[in-house]
């Protein structure tokens, strides 16, 4: 073990000013009244934009990577890019959450502070380079989120999503950590790069010990980013979830989770390249297939955005299939662009979205063109970036990924991604269709914004077109959250 | 007198001035009548007409292949530029679309009364994305307005479309895009051939391209197996649009449920986009692969030929079987680039150009009687010939037009391309010129039963004939149809550099030949391909 420097605890200013700033929240939630909604609401805000700055000025990158606190975390470019990623995400579900947690009648502080302490679990996450560290800081984003799918305490859907993802994911947890403890007892490593070094003799020595451990760390993981066989969770807990708290889970949430698959298969398990490359490559096949074809049915926008995330960790996958430097790039970038867009689609369920779910269903979009032009103008894109269709940032993200598997020989899967994705345009355009070609009747929602979802989702408009048009900075930023590649 | 014209950025003014009509539509007419926005737009659509005109005088036919050149960074990453440019075939293309494009505008005024902001605004936006495809070199760029444009088209099929309109427009959207998404696999396999793998990636300091130029460059250098994958790729992209059987079932659908203008913009230029893809990408870029499917394309290009033709002889309803007539046609013109020697290319370019003028003419014309009488059903008419008698006439020069009568344009290309196709094998002539009797037979037989014999439906004794505005379409179209026909020596002379270019690229030895033949002609074309 390295020797402990405590200055060391600097670096980590960003993630402790959040934990912090959520531990406020939860106090100041639980004094007397609480704090009101839109008070809360301008604080974790605060809070998250202090926190991007620090993590933009405190954490200075240099081209090698650096360890801090015995090797439990990271510093490198990977590590910060995700942090902004996941903080902006966190910012827009702030946003949005504005009415709905107004409307609820839950107190708000208690909302902002489990969203901040989540999105301080997948700072330590992303950042994490022990498995150990990476498995508490899981388990910090988890438990947060679990509650947060639960939040809407006297309604039974909410409990239900609530009780299916804690069942499920502590049992995903479990199998994640067993299958850590596995590779432990194998080669006696916790950290990624020496695990990696020792894996190859381990393999020799260990015989089943290895195989198994890594397929349960996979098949944890990939439960965390809901990928087929291991999605069935998603649909339940992203309809039975405050919508909010939802996207939330499918931007945020996820783009962590990636990061940190990403993370372990690149750093840490390097040496069993080829074969985690078809146990990719077979998981993203399945998922994009299965994602597309199920959410073909679908009638409730929750449900059918659901499968589409379910889908689109398919496509991300591609990313990591590659096993390259652009396949890294790619995965970075879509994760940056995707989690503009869910936001943006989950933003727009939020405005026609009334209590007690009501305002989900497809056909209450119909003649929203007419009703709300602009709204159902943002809509549109959102829908054409998640179809990959130009001039998007969905689509530079799905070229880049597909380009990406095409370069490293994987056309085949590749094939599967555009066909797919072609596939994808009928439920998406559903969505399109009630609103510019179907006539509203009396008992269509009326869109009711807000100026901070208005704000939300101009943000993501604008975010998705100029990652569309003008991707090239992204690109850059992007390409500053390369791995070192075997 | 037109040089000015290679000073400015005269492509893009061209090709986003419609995207500004319809921005400024959103932004400033908000409150305005629907008449303000109709003549708003289409005063922006005859503008760009003007604007695109000085191309065809100013264009150079024997200085470089490509001209009006634009090049600018834009994603410099992945190593996509902007690069606008039109040889002699593209500059053509253009000019249809600025022209077919003005004309649905000016037709639409009656036949559109609801929606008319959105209409307008689609279909500028539409304007936008089909001239970007003609102008693109670079591949990205291009890939990038052949999506686009799929979108205002949906909208356009789906909100202002018949009574199947929603099938026929998602029907129309999935397939060409399954179609594109392909082709883009298979752009991408020549990114990486080109960048050979990692290094290239301009990312890594690499230089990587999308540029259609140094495709063509390296041509050559692709091994066959590549080339053969890559033009499945592509050939399905381009083979949905053209459509070319048994991709084409599409086609009907989306025509039939067309708003006229939609038809119009459909048949004579969307369409056009697949072949044009032919000609600009899989003959010059993957000549192997192409000499290598060719029997394949030529029995696709006679079977669309023949078989468009007796689907559309069986039709009830006159816009169906223009639409079935389009499959035939655009058989044609296939097998004419597929002969894949001067004559063929030439003619088959020149039958786009035809096409879209005939068959976009022909759609006006069903559109008009569509507004009248709202069916199209043949059997609902009859005599017509009498009571709308300047409707009939131009009717008449048009159905000529499309059976390819001499002194029209439709005789001139399909003359052509049979040329083409007679000089490498008769057999495949036979069949086509096959196709040509089968085709006056089935526009004729329609003719009749529309125009001639007596008034057997009361309804249509008292139609209107076409008002000065419904003259003032299709007038022009008749007019180019005749100068075509007439004298079409300036087209010829506009596409014979860039189709030197393409024969020399896909067919060597044949290009060889024809200098021996030919001595101190070919030159040229290899300083311009040098380009």
């Amino acid at each position: 073990m390295p020797a402990f420097d405590l200055r060391e605890f600097l670096l980590l200013a960003p993630e402790i000013l959040l934990a912090i700033g959520g531990l406020a929240l939860l106090l100041a939630g639980s004094v007397g009244r609480g704090v009101p909604g839109r008070v809360a609401a301008s604080l974790s805000l605060f809070f998250l934009v202090a926190t991007a700055l620090l993590v933009l000025t405190v954490e200075e990158v240099g081209p090698e990577p650096r360890l801090i606190l015995g090797s439990s975390f990271v510093l490198d470019g990977f590590a910060r890019f995700f942090k902004l990623v996941i903080l902006a995400g966190t910012a827009l579900t702030v946003l949005i959450s504005v009415r709905f947690v107004d409307d609820g009648a839950y107190r708000a502080g208690e909302y902002h502070a489990l969203l901040l302490l989540a999105t301080t679990g997948m700072m330590f996450m992303v950042g994490g380079f022990n498995l150990v560290s990476i498995w508490i800081a899981l388990e910090l984003m988890a438990l947060s989120s679990y509650i947060l799918a639960g939040y809407f305490k006297r309604e039974t859907r909410s409990n239900e999503a609530a009780l299916k993802y804690f069942v499920l994911g502590a049992l995903s947890s479990a199998i994640l950590l067993y299958g850590a403890s596995l590779l432990y007892g194998a080669t006696g490593e916790l950290r990624l790069d020496l695990l990696a070094a020792a894996l190859p003799e381990a393999m020799v020595t260990g015989r089943l010990l290895v195989p198994t451990g890594w397929l349960m760390l996979s098949v944890g993981l990939l439960f965390k980013v809901a990928a087929v066989p291991f999605h069935v969770w998603t649909p339940d807990v992203y309809v039975g979830a405050p919508t909010p708290v939802t996207a939330y889970l499918a931007a945020a949430s996820k783009t962590a989770s990636f990061a940190i698959l990403v993370r372990i298969f690149v750093q840490g398990l390097p040496t069993l390249l080829p074969d985690w490359q078809i146990v990719i490559a077979a998981v993203a096949s399945v998922t994009m297939i299965w994602g597309n074809l199920a959410a073909l049915t679908q009638t409730n926008v929750k449900r059918m955005l659901a499968y589409s995330s379910i889908a689109h960790a398919g496509y991300v996958l591609l990313g990591l299939l590659a096993a390259s430097v652009i396949g890294l790039w790619s995965v970075a970038f879509y994760l940056l662009a995707y989690t503009f867009i869910t936001l943006g689609a989950f933003a727009m369920v939020v405005v026609l979205e009334r209590r007690e779910y009501a305002g989900e269903e497809v056909s209450d979009y119909a003649g929203l063109a007419r009703r709300a032009p602009w709204l159902a103008a943002a809509m549109l894109v959102f829908l054409l970036a998640l179809t990959g269709i130009p001039p998007t940032g969905g689509f530079v993200g799905k070229v880049y990924l597909f380009a990406a598997a095409v370069e490293a020989g994987w056309t085949w899967v590749a094939v599967i991604g555009v066909l797919t994705s072609a596939i994808s345009l009928y439920y998406y355009f559903s969505i399109a269709v009630q609103m510019y070609l179907k006539e509203s009747t009396r008992d269509t929602p009326e869109p009711l914004g807000s100026p901070a979802l208005t704000a939300a989702i101009a943000t993501c408009v604008v975010a998705t077109l100029v990652l569309g048009l003008f991707p090239g900075p992204f690109i850059e930023f992007a390409q500053a959250a390369g791995l070192p590649l075997p | 007198m037109f040089d000015w014209a290679h000073t400015i950025p005269i492509l893009s003014i061209v090709c986003y001035l419609p995207l500004v009509g319809a921005v400024a539509i959103l932004a400033f007419l908000r409150g305005s009548s629907a008449s303000t926005v109709r003549r708003f737009a289409t005063g922006v659509a005859g503008l760009d007409f003007l604007v695109s005109l000085p191309l065809w005088w100013a264009f150079q036919r024997d200085g470089e292949l490509f001209q009006f050149r634009e090049s600018a960074g834009w994603i410099e990453a992945i190593g996509a530029r902007y690069e606008f440019g039109v040889d002699g075939i593209a500059l053509l293309l253009v000019l249809l679309t600025t022209f077919l494009g003005f004309l649905a505008f000016l037709s639409s005024w009656s036949a559109i009364q609801e929606r008319e902001r959105e209409y307008y605004i689609f279909l500028l936006l539409l304007q936008t994305g089909m001239l970007g495809v003609f102008m693109s070199l670079d591949f990205f760029l291009f890939y990038v307005f052949w999506e686009v444009m799929l979108v205002p088209m949906y909208f356009l099929i789906g909100i202002w479309g018949g009574p199947r309109k929603l099938y026929a427009a998602i029907k129309f959207f999935l397939y060409t895009l399954v179609g594109s998404v392909l082709m883009l696999l298979g752009i991408l396999a020549l990114y990486f051939f080109n960048g050979d793998g990692l290094l290239a990636w301009p990312g890594l300091g690499g230089d990587a391209t999308f540029s259609v130029l140094r495709f063509h460059e390296i041509a050559s250098q692709i091994p066959p197996d590549l080339q053969f994958w890559i033009f499945l790729a592509f050939f399905v992209g381009f083979a949905i649009k053209v459509p070319m059987i048994p991709f084409h079932t599409w086609l009907p659908d989306a025509h039939v449920e067309a708003p006229t203008a939609g038809s119009v913009i459909l048949a004579g230029v969307l369409l056009k986009m697949g072949t044009y893809g032919f000609v600009r990408f899989s003959l010059p870029i993957l000549p192997e692969a192409t000499r290598e499917l060719l029997p394949w394309m030529i029995g696709l290009s006679i079977g669309g030929i023949l078989y468009g033709a007796l689907v559309a002889m069986a039709q009830k309803d006159v816009k169906k079987l223009v639409a079935y007539s389009s499959v035939s046609h655009l058989g044609f013109v296939m097998l004419g680039i597929f002969a894949l020697n001067p004559a063929g290319l030439n003619g088959g370019i020149l039958q786009m150009i035809n096409h879209g003028l005939s068959t976009g003419a022909l759609f006006l014309l069903v559109g008009i009687l569509y507004e009248r009488r709202h069916t199209r059903l043949i059997s609902e008419f009859g005599g017509l010939s009498k009571v709308m008698p300047a409707y009939a006439t131009v009717f008449l020069i048009i159905t000529m037009a499309s059976i390819g009568l001499p002194t029209l344009n439709g005789f001139i290309g399909e003359f052509t391309i049979l040329v083409g196709v007679f000089e490498r094998s008769w057999v495949w002539a036979a069949l086509a010129a096959f196709g040509i009797v089968l085709g006056a037979a089935y526009m004729l037989w329609m003719y009749q039963r529309v125009f001639f014999g007596p008034v057997r439906h009361e309804e249509n004794q008292g139609l209107r004939d076409l008002n000065g505005r419904e003259l003032a379409c299709v007038l022009p179209l008749v007019v180019l149809c005749f100068w075509i026909g007439l004298y079409p020596k300036p087209f010829f002379e506009i596409l014979e550099q860039p189709v030197e270019y393409i024969v020399q690229r896909v067919d060597p030895g044949y290009a060889e030949a024809l200098a021996a033949a030919r001595p101190g002609e070919l030159p040229a074309v290899v300083a311009g391909s040098g380009e």
